[in-house]
């Protein structure tokens, strides 16, 4: 018998007990659909990791920021840390102790580092706009995303002039209606120094910011010279070297593949700690994927029964068939053909459910992705829950005509062996 | 019913070496099939030396037991002999590989059963040509071919029929169709109108032996039924996995009344003819 011809058999015997057939098919399609489900759910989550995190760098930079010692303010067991002036007084952010120059200048002084670049922030008390109204800054830009926020109108700050940009949300509050609507307005920046005394920057809206997924145009985005002028006035008073404080540093790696390693240590035995843009993924990540393969686990238990289901369905048709095969036998059929002619079924059986679970799983996902993605969660930029990745589900439709083979195999061979004269004879 | 037979003892095991045929198509040669082991072990065939030429008809009749489908199933390559051999043109076949004894039943058989094992979920046409799907004919020609033997049977209108449509003996004829579609050279016939009342199988046996005379297709058939034995060429009897006589039938005409032909053709004395119908299934 010709393998087509094997194939066509086996789909019309699969279709001849249909009601035996649908409820095999039912507990296949129940695990590929939750295979499908959640591992589309895990390169959804992952891909929009990916997409928040993009933007932030390029692959041959390490973010350094210093090492926060222990957990102050929490109660310890550990003996008591020497005191360092300067470091104690260069403050923190975030909870993460900030930079100073003499950090900078370390951090420069490691092999293989090219370049340091430094990231300053600065966090204004408000936010006045032409008509005298005082507005909260909920989140500050920083002059760093002028390479990479997008602008609804307008263009980005330029370095050294007295402009800003501002976020989209932001229109209607500086009374226009179309983004271009406020370019060119004047507001007022205001910030206070540590002992509360205030001061102002004047700057020209120049553009409208788009929110990225990464957060970047979230926030009003200074120029590096109003930026400069902020942080004047939020470290009024302090010394020098406490003035110049940076949140962190992005060093660019001269051959990152084969230096990583070494700065990174370097790094770290200066008290650093430094991580690609691929590090902090990979944690994120790590996480999904955990995720992901618990419910994947169970999607495999839900196959795993399945495949009794066809051990079962396949073990019934070999008995309620046997005196075709002994006709088929009879009539010149080798075992190998007929062993071929049942785990077909089998393979039939495993492909219906894999592909009703798989078409379904991912019918559900997408519509379920554009629901909540358009309705309850349409304030997360960017955001994406399921994710089609054409290769995971040629895997996992493989995988269940695997498994479904392997099932078939058991009653295959129970046919095989059949004799044809006793089978002719079975009542 | 009467016994015209001669009270002759019961052959001695050694008995006929089979009548020579001119052409032998099939040939066993101390045929021995046994079954189990030790003390359950049962001989169904005890040293069975036959011929058959090319375009005899030959009926194989014996009590129930008394071997006959035993032989027909090592003549048809569906067992393997314990002892003996099975020849095919004068070529040992029963120790062949397994794939090859399925090519050769499946090129060289047909096969006419009692039940007539007809899927019942596939079209008539569908069954016919099974022999032909299992050979890997392509479709188109499987079409063709299975068109042409149901025309000869005339049941080319019933083609597109469910098996399960037809009479008995429509059944019957679409499985001579299944047995015909591969051209075979030998038709085994196991009890072919078992199943069918006296017109439909006067039908069936016509076929039959129209197939044998007019196309030389070698038949053998295995049958309880003397009408039906009586039609053919050759009557080879069979008792406790024995021959006991194996005679051609004097006059194999349509209707030849049961018993009435003795035949003495090798000189031995043949117990031809009449055993009484057989107890009834």
């Amino acid at each position: 018998m010709k393998t087509a011809d094997l194939f066509g058999t086996a789909l019309t015997n699969t279709l001849r007990s249909k009601l035996r057939t649908i409820l095999t098919v039912i507990a296949i399609v129940i695990g590929a659909f939750a295979l499908t489900l959640t591992s589309g759910l895990g390169a959804g989550v992952n891909r929009y990791v990916d997409t928040m995190v993009e933007g932030f760098g390029a692959p041959d930079e390490l973010y350094v920021s210093k090492q926060a010692d222990m957990v102050t303010g929490m109660p310890t067991n550990s003996a008591p840390a020497e005191y360092d002036a300067e470091e104690a007084g260069a403050g923190e952010m975030f909870g993460m102790p900030l930079l100073t120059q003499k950090d900078v200048d370390t951090i420069e002084g490691i092999e293989h580092i090219s370049e340091v670049e430094t990231t300053r922030l600065v966090e204004p008390d408000y936010v006045q706009t032409a008509d005298g109204k005082k507005w909260q800054v909920a989140f500050m830009g920083s002059s760093f995303e002028t390479e990479t926020a997008s602008t609804a109108a307008g263009r980005m700050p330029a370095e050294d002039a007295d402009e800003v940009t501002v976020p989209l949300a932001w229109v209607e509050t500086l009374g226009g209606r179309d983004p271009e609507d406020v370019l060119g307005e004047t507001v007022t920046l205001v910030a206070s120094d540590p002992l509360g005394e205030e001061g102002s920057v004047e700057a020209e809206v120049v553009g409208v910011t788009e929110t990225l997924a990464s957060g970047s145009g979230a926030g009003p985005v200074p120029s590096v010279k109003v930026e400069e002028a902020l942080h004047e006035i939020q470290t009024e008073g302090l010394p020098e070297e406490q003035r110049d404080t940076w949140f962190n540093a992005t060093v660019t790696v001269q051959d990152m593949e084969a230096n990583e390693a070494a700065v990174k240590q370097a790094l770290a035995d200066e008290g650093y700690t430094a991580q690609t843009l691929e590090d902090q993924l990979g944690m994120i990540r790590g996480v999904i994927d955990a995720v992901t393969w618990v419910f994947n686990g169970f999607g495999l238990i839900a196959l795993l029964a399945a495949s009794f289901g066809i051990i079962n369905t396949l073990l019934m048709s070999v008995q309620e068939r046997t005196r075709e095969i002994g006709l088929m036998k009879s009539l010149g059929m080798t075992s190998g053909r007929v062993f071929g002619l049942f785990s077909m079924e089998a393979v039939v059986i495993g492909l219906m459910g894999s592909l009703i679970g798989v078409g379904g799983g991912l019918a559900v996902g997408l519509v379920g992705n554009r629901l909540l993605v358009d309705g309850p969660l349409k304030d997360v930029t960017g955001l994406q829950l399921f994710a089609v990745e054409p290769l995971s589900v040629l895997g996992i439709v493989a995988l269940i005509v695997g498994i479904a083979f392997v099932a078939g195999a058991l009653p295959a061979v129970r046919a095989a062996r059949k004799d044809p004269i006793t089978s002719l004879r079975y009542e | 019913m009467a016994t015209a037979a001669p009270p002759t003892d019961p052959a001695p095991p050694e008995t006929p070496a089979g009548r020579p045929a001119a052409d032998p198509i099939l040939e066993t040669e101390n045929l021995v099939k046994s079954y189990g082991q030790g003390e359950a072990r049962f001989d169904a065939l005890r040293g069975l030396t036959l011929q058959i030429g090319r375009g005899e008809s030959v009926a194989i009749v014996g009590k129930s037991g008394s071997g006959k489908s035993t032989l027909m199933h090592l003549l048809a390559l569906l067992d393997r002999p314990s002892h003996g051999v099975v020849a095919m043109d004068g070529r040992p076949v029963s120790e062949l590989k397994a794939k090859a004894v399925a090519q050769l039943r499946n090129e060289t058989f047909g096969f006419v059963f009692q039940q007539f094992f007809l899927n019942p979920a596939q079209t008539v046409l569908e069954n016919v040509v099974l022999p032909l799907k299992i050979a890997g004919v392509p479709r188109s020609e499987r079409r063709r071919r299975g068109m042409e033997v149901l025309e000869r049977l005339e049941l080319a209108e019933k083609a597109d029929n469910r098996a399960t449509d037809l009479s008995g003996g429509q059944k019957q004829r679409v499985c001579i169709a299944r047995a015909l579609v591969n051209n075979p050279t030998v038709l085994f016939a196991d009890e072919p109108t078992g199943n069918l009342d006296t017109a439909t199988s006067a039908v069936v046996e016509d076929i039959l032996f129209g197939l044998n005379r007019d196309e030389g297709i070698t038949l053998v058939v295995v049958t309880h039924d003397e009408d039906l034995a009586a039609r053919c060429g050759r009557r080879v009897e069979l008792q406790d996995g024995q021959i006991v006589s194996d005679a051609p039938v004097a006059a194999p005409a349509a209707g030849a009344a049961p018993g009435g032909h003795m035949a003495t053709a090798d000189g031995t004395a043949s117990r031809a003819a009449v055993v009484g119908k057989e107890e009834d299934r």
